[in-house]
């Protein structure tokens, strides 16, 4: 039981008109960093807001470390960082006017940990507060957050803004909270940073989940797809007639194989007889995959009402 | 590690900090403002006071003129030149001495060069000149020799002064109340309930939405919330802020005023200035209350102002257009009794300044007792109302 910090059951907030989420059932394991990917305005704000306890839901529940969101949603924050999807510092002088007052907020005593992000991130945080780009306001948002070093952690788009650079930093930081057994739980629309970081990874679409994927599972898949190009079509026509694998596809020299992994050397024992110009493994990334499920996903939620 | 993190349930001292850093300019700008104008009018008071100080000449008057009386009587009788003028010009007074003498035989009087003088030192303690004194004992010297041609009766000044304004299309009435208009009452009316509460409901305005509605309309709100701080605790923090904040201000510009009007007047009511500034407080508290309660409501800071903003300005104006039906004002002839009705149309109605300024003087009229309670009673609940509902509202955070 303790396994689960984040549980959603049957969440819904409706705003009307088709706007909100519906029947959103997610779990979170401890230690696990959660992908929550979906284009603008699918409902990741209004679950984030749910599980802050920010919002009431309509119905459902979502609790965090055992805690319903809506009612202990204090005691919850004990354990829980966020950084929100806007950016809006309270109207301090500095960067470290609002540190200090987050620590305090907080009761964090011990700074180490929010300086060694600072320098991370490449922080200054004597600017103003004011006149900040959006990229150092969100450098200083996160390094509020994970100052607390909490057990969980719920990011909002925490990259925008950020270069690639900066990015990659903020990335290997999530590293290091999966590395000190925290969970995550971030919302994105860049499927790469996602990809790069999360255990799975949820997709919703329209206010519905449409998919949880494992991304173990996406970069380990049973079936590998293959395409081969033969020397010319002849060579091609010869090897789909004499073979029993899977062609999913084929044009003037070239095929595509799908195979499961345990087929895989009897297939390169098979090509060794035939003149291969190339080989080459197709990768399903999480974006095509995304791709293929949002196109499929409407009439599947539409199905289960 | 685990003892640190304590849930905050009534009240967050780093969002007081917060509180008093972002908004103390405002704050101390609105504190500069009350503070001069309130000694302002203070200062300004104190000298209409001693312009209209009724220094009562009206005995030295009454003998001044039987002295010019006598004189006219003695100038007729001996063909004499004797008058004021004359009098005041030449160093020998004998001829006076033999005057008044002669007319002390006459008529039985007690004049005496000594009595006219101090009749002048007398008069002159008012601020009209002794010239217009005798000029108006020369008119009513000259009616009083004659009668009215048709009706036979006394001509009088007071008459002929009142039949020509009439004539003019002035009341009489108007004329007459003026001379005894009360100015010090006037300033005060004006400034207790329209002029001296301006700023401080701008503030109290502004002050409401910011502490809630703007921080949640930003989204500001998330990095309070997002730590163990209860909602409840924000509530409390941001209304407790609300209730010391106008506190302080009223007891620094009441603390002044009582200071300068020390300084300006002979004599000070303390108690009354404390009972009137109280009462300001409280109607304060009033609205401070209803801007909380509309900040709360609203997630969206522009609808908060408007709330809050739009409630107090009504106040406000009403208050301004009911001042001319204050009883202060109609009764210098400025205002017009109907416009009383806005009195009852506004909180600030509920402040009535004129009994709460009898705290300290021997007749306290406590009409203001339920009045007060009242406004009391519409800050507790509009607190709580507005509290409660932040607690159990959706955040857009």
């Amino acid at each position: 039981m303790r396994d689960i910090i984040l549980e959603t059951h049957g969440l819904t907030k409706d705003y009307g008109k088709g706007r909100g989420i519906f029947d959103i059932d997610l779990e979170v394991k401890k230690g696990e960093v959660f992908g929550f990917i979906g284009t603008n305005g699918s409902g990741k704000t209004t679950t984030i807001r749910n599980m802050m306890g920010f919002i009431k839901p309509d119905q459902g529940s979502s609790r965090v470390c055992g805690m319903d969101s809506w009612t202990q949603s204090a005691e919850i924050m004990k354990q829980v960082s966020y950084v929100p999807g806007e950016i809006a510092f309270p109207s301090l002088a500095t960067g470290t006017a609002f540190l200090k007052s987050q620590a305090e907020y907080l009761g964090v005593t011990d700074f180490s940990y929010m300086n060694h992000v600072i320098e991370l991130l490449q922080l200054d945080p004597t600017a103003n507060l004011k006149r900040m780009s959006k990229g150092m306001k969100q450098k200083t948002a996160i390094a509020a957050a994970l100052m607390g070093e909490k057990e969980v952690l719920i990011l909002d788009e925490p990259t925008t803004g950020l270069d690639p650079l900066m990015r990659d930093a903020f990335l290997e930081l999530v590293r290091e909270e999966k590395k000190k057994g925290h969970t995550v739980f971030m919302s994105s629309h860049i499927f790469e940073e996602i990809e790069e970081v999360c255990d799975r990874v949820a997709m919703i679409k329209d206010g519905h989940i449409i998919d949880i994927v494992s991304l173990y599972d996406l970069r380990h898949p049973k079936e590998k797809k293959f395409i081969v190009e033969f020397a010319d079509s002849q060579e091609k026509d010869r090897f789909i007639e004499n073979t029993s694998f899977v062609i999913s596809s084929h044009d003037s020299s070239s095929c595509q194989i799908n195979i499961s992994t345990t087929e895989l050397n009897s297939l390169f024992g098979v090509l060794k007889n035939y003149q291969i110009q190339y080989l080459q493994e197709v990768h399903l990334s999480l974006q095509k995959h995304f791709m293929q499920i949002y196109k499929e996903g409407t009439q599947g939620y539409e199905r289960k009402e | 590690m685990k003892e640190k993190n304590r849930v905050t349930r009534f009240f967050s001292k780093p969002l007081m900090k917060q509180n008093i850093r972002s908004n103390y300019i405002l704050c101390i700008a609105i504190l500069i403002i009350m503070v001069l104008m309130s000694n302002i009018i203070n200062f300004a008071m104190s000298i209409m006071q001693s312009a209209t100080s009724k220094v009562d000449v009206s005995t030295y008057q009454e003998e001044f003129y039987t002295y010019l009386g006598s004189l006219a009587t003695y100038d007729q009788m001996t063909q004499g030149e004797l008058s004021y003028h004359d009098f005041i010009a030449k160093a020998d007074t004998s001829e006076y001495d033999i005057a008044f003498s002669m007319l002390n035989k006459q008529a039985g009087t007690t004049l005496s060069v000594e009595g006219f003088e101090e009749a002048i030192t007398g008069l002159k303690q008012s601020n009209i000149s002794i010239d217009t004194y005798v000029k108006q004992f020369e008119y009513s010297y000259a009616l009083a020799q004659t009668k009215g041609v048709f009706d036979q009766e006394e001509l009088t000044m007071s008459e002929m002064l009142s039949t020509t304004l009439e004539i003019m299309g002035v009341s009489p009435d108007v004329v007459k109340r003026m001379g005894e208009m009360d100015t010090t009452a006037m300033l005060n009316q004006m400034y207790y309930t329209v002029i001296g509460l301006l700023p401080i409901f701008i503030l109290v305005v502004i002050l409401a939405n910011s502490l809630i509605a703007e921080l949640v309309d930003r989204g500001s709100m998330a990095y309070v919330l997002s730590t163990p701080t209860k909602r409840s605790a924000v509530a409390i923090t941001q209304a407790v802020f609300m209730i010391i904040v106008p506190f302080v201000i009223i007891s620094v510009v009441c603390m002044t005023r009582i200071a300068t009007s020390f300084l300006f007047f002979d004599e000070v009511n303390v108690p009354g200035i404390l009972a009137l500034f109280a009462g300001m407080y409280v109607l304060v508290e009033a609205v401070c209350g209803i801007c909380y309660l509309g900040s709360c409501l609203f997630s969206q800071s522009k609808k908060a102002i408007g709330f809050g903003g739009g409630i107090a300005t009504w106040f406000f104006l009403a208050s301004l257009l009911g001042m001319f039906g204050s009883e202060n004002m109609v009764s210098t002839g400025m205002g017009i009794e109907e416009l009383s009705i806005f009195n009852k149309l506004t909180l600030i109605g509920l402040y009535d300044i004129d009994s709460l300024a009898t705290v300290g003087t021997g007749s306290v009229d406590t009409a203001f007792v339920w009045k007060i309670c009242v406004l009391v009673a519409v800050a507790v609940i509009c607190y709580i109302a507005g509290a409660a509902r932040f607690v159990k509202k959706d955040l857009p955070l």
